[in-house]
């Protein structure tokens, strides 16, 4: 159902989404690793963020397919957005953060950006758990967030205290906005198992 | 909570998505109602007895 058909070749969301993604950390690994300068990874930056159009174009016409809403469409297209600001903005930060010579001023704004980018997506969510006119479908997006939430708290409150102890390393809180959305992976997985379908984000 | 909503759209020869469509809902929703992982709201509830023309307690049953 979620594919899209080019040159006789079935290219499923997944496909693309992991595309993106791969050529996105290769581009960071080579500008981290000073493989790439950083004018150089930033003009390379437009190679994820193209293909991430092409992710939530299939995505689309995909959610055509299965018959979502309006909610959802919108949901996708607000994603899309914020998602593409992050990649601009984190290519940003990397770029621009390297010398010392960045004022406090201008390290703080272009630190904060990619932040605000990501809760750009958790505003996305809110607002499709209030738009979505599809009871069971709104029921199974706050079965997967509450589940998401639970999971992102309770690692870093365990990581918080277990770095208290001297167990473990300290680790960026932004990690913590990674355990969400990999929180919501295990929720679409349990609405699967418990109510089966996947839901909708 | 029991219910004839697999029996009733047979009767009807309607598909899930045909009843969706009739009901304003997603396809899995009417899945999930049907397979008993979901009991409906009670608005849908009346908005499923008004689609078969049926009292709600016509379709749905306690268990």
């Amino acid at each position: 159902m979620n594919t899209g058909t080019r040159g006789g070749f079935t290219r499923t969301v997944p496909f693309w989404a992991g595309l993106t993604f791969g050529t996105f950390g290769a581009v960071m690994g080579l500008a981290l690793t000073d493989a790439i300068n950083s004018v150089t990874a930033l003009i390379l930056m437009i190679v994820p963020a193209g293909l991430f159009f092409q992710t939530m174009r299939v995505a689309n016409s995909a959610s055509d397919c299965i018959g979502r809403g309006e909610a959802q469409r919108l949901y996708i297209k607000r994603v899309a957005i914020f998602a593409s600001a992050y990649l601009v903005v984190i290519a940003l930060q990397v770029s621009l953060l390297e010398g010392d010579d960045v004022s406090l001023a201008a390290r703080a704004a272009l630190s904060v950006m990619p932040g605000l980018a990501i809760c750009g997506v958790f505003w996305a969510i809110g607002r499709l758990i209030v738009d979505e006119k599809d009871e069971f479908i709104r029921m199974l997006i706050v079965r997967q967030t509450l589940i998401a939430t639970g999971l992102a708290l309770g690692f870093a409150t365990i990581w918080g205290f277990l770095e208290t102890g001297g167990v473990v390393p300290h680790i960026p809180a932004y990690w913590f906005a990674v355990a969400f959305f990999f929180g919501q992976f295990v929720g679409a997985a349990s609405n699967r198992i418990t109510h089966g379908s996947w839901g909708a984000l | 909570m029991k219910n004839r909503l697999k029996v009733l759209r047979a009767e009807r020869n309607w598909s899930q998505q045909d009843l969706a469509d009739r009901l304003e809902v997603s396809r899995q929703s009417v899945n999930a109602i049907e397979t008993g992982r979901y009991d409906p709201s009670l608005p849908l509830a009346f908005k499923i007895a008004d689609v078969f023309e049926l009292a709600i307690e016509e379709i749905f049953t306690r268990d």
